[in-house]
């Protein structure tokens, strides 16, 4: 490592920081004898705990089985304006399940339509200098599988979304070499701006078995990139947009 | 027949350990400079650093008894308390969103050339917290490799995999060699 590299940027870090104030020190030695570490308490404590603890599981599973009655349009939300995908014909020569990229499905709600074969992309306006991916859930519905990106600190800067007729998917970060997952066809979803390995803990690939929706695997998360791949049964339809509270990117493929 | 063993005092992590708030402020203090400067940079706010050192010693003391292995473990667990709580600060105050304008701080005679610091100072500027993170640790507060990896919480391969990555969105022409 160059030595003029470590002191530029730790001068930098100097400036940003400068020093702490001489009474941090003592501020801390009070807040240390205010807060005593936590003891064991009384059992009527841990009771009231255990019931505290029972009423939020109920009160989550309750919360849960309505929204997954009402999935055709997520609770108390509706897409953003910047979340209808901009379908442009596909520049792939792999991309084509279908001929016509207009719209096959109008929605009875007011989420965007399916579209086939064609690519979609989703261009946030006031993207954050990193979007950290918190949460991937998948789900079955009555007509579509979906897939959810949750994010903290707002969108990626951009997503796209890439129909192809197969469940092979080029690996992404440089390493070269191909991924094949479950299914007969895919889709490639990118994000840019955006960071899986900070506040994502959960699993990376997710066998789902659905009727359309085999697999969502994430091929990359390298420099602001993360990729994930998704191995359909067979080519598809889907639908992509974004909503807030909390930020996610929707994507939903249709299967009947 | 005399015991050849003598009794040992108990040692201020013993004591702190055993609810001494003066062991365990002892013990922690030659740490609050370099918990400071990380969460100085984290947060780009001096005032936020201080407050969130504060509360991330509140969270170690009372869960102390959480730290894995011995005092020599203590810098890493600390250090990882400090960096969460920094990314809780942030998520409390979303308008906090990388306030570079303290970058623009006191000047130095020994500076180097205005145009290099401003390419490093601007390409800093980018880097998210979690980004600087690992500069940080490895670069301005000088921890070993195992120990940067303890306090990401990560294996050392993807430590110095993070400390290359950030370090060259900083510097593009870094090999991976030079961060060893």
């Amino acid at each position: 490592m160059s030595k003029d590299f470590r002191r530029d940027l730790n001068r930098e870090f100097d400036s940003i920081s400068g020093s702490p104030s001489p009474a941090l020190s003592a501020r801390v030695r009070v807040a240390l004898a205010e807060n005593r570490p936590s003891r064991t308490g009384p059992f009527w404590m841990a009771g009231l705990a255990a019931g505290l603890i029972a009423a939020i599981v109920v009160g989550v599973l309750v919360v849960a089985s309505f929204n997954r009655h009402q999935t055709s349009v997520l609770p108390g939300t509706a897409p953003t304006p910047s979340a209808a995908p901009s379908a442009s014909p596909s520049a792939s020569p792999t991309a084509s399940p279908s001929a016509s990229p207009s719209p096959v499905a109008t929605p009875t709600s007011n989420l965007p339509a399916f579209v086939c074969g064609v690519n979609t992309s989703l261009s946030p306006q006031q993207a954050p200098l990193s979007a950290y991916v918190s949460d991937v859930r998948t789900g079955t519905h009555a007509g579509y599988d979906r897939i959810t990106i949750t994010f903290t600190d707002g969108l990626p800067g951009s997503i796209s979304l890439k129909p192809q007729n197969s469940a092979t998917f080029a690996s992404g970060g440089g390493q070269g070499g191909n991924v094949t997952i479950a299914g007969q066809a895919g889709i490639l979803v990118t994000m840019s701006s955006a960071d899986e390995h900070t506040s994502y803990t959960g699993p990376t690939d997710l066998k789902t078995g659905y009727a359309v929706l085999a697999e969502a695997r994430q091929i990359q998360d390298f420099e602001g990139y993360v990729q994930w791949a998704l191995g359909l049964q067979s080519p598809a339809c889907y639908r992509a947009f974004t909503l807030a509270n909390p930020t996610r990117l929707v994507i939903d493929i249709q299967s009947s | 027949m005399m015991s050849a063993v003598m009794e040992q005092r108990p040692s201020a992590m013993q004591r702190a350990m055993e609810g001494d708030a003066d062991s365990f402020a002892m013990l922690i203090d030659p740490l609050l400079n370099p918990a400071y400067r990380l969460a100085a940079v984290m947060l780009s706010d001096r005032m936020a650093a201080e407050d969130a050192v504060q509360e991330a010693s509140v969270k170690a003391w009372r869960n102390l008894r959480q730290l894995r292995g011995d005092e020599s473990s203590l810098r890493a667990w600390f250090l990882s308390i400090v960096a969460n709580e920094c990314r809780m600060t942030r998520r409390r105050r979303w308008w906090s969103v990388v306030k570079s304008a303290e970058v623009e701080s006191e000047r130095r005679s020994d500076a180097p050339s205005q145009e290099a610091l401003t390419d490093l100072r601007r390409a800093l500027a980018r880097l998210g917290p979690d980004e600087r993170l690992p500069l940080v640790l490895y670069f301005y507060l000088d921890l070993p490799l195992d120990e940067v990896a303890r306090t990401l919480r990560v294996s050392q391969s993807a430590a110095k995999s993070r400390i290359y990555r950030a370090a060259r969105r900083l510097r593009s022409d870094l090999t991976l060699e030079e961060v060893s």
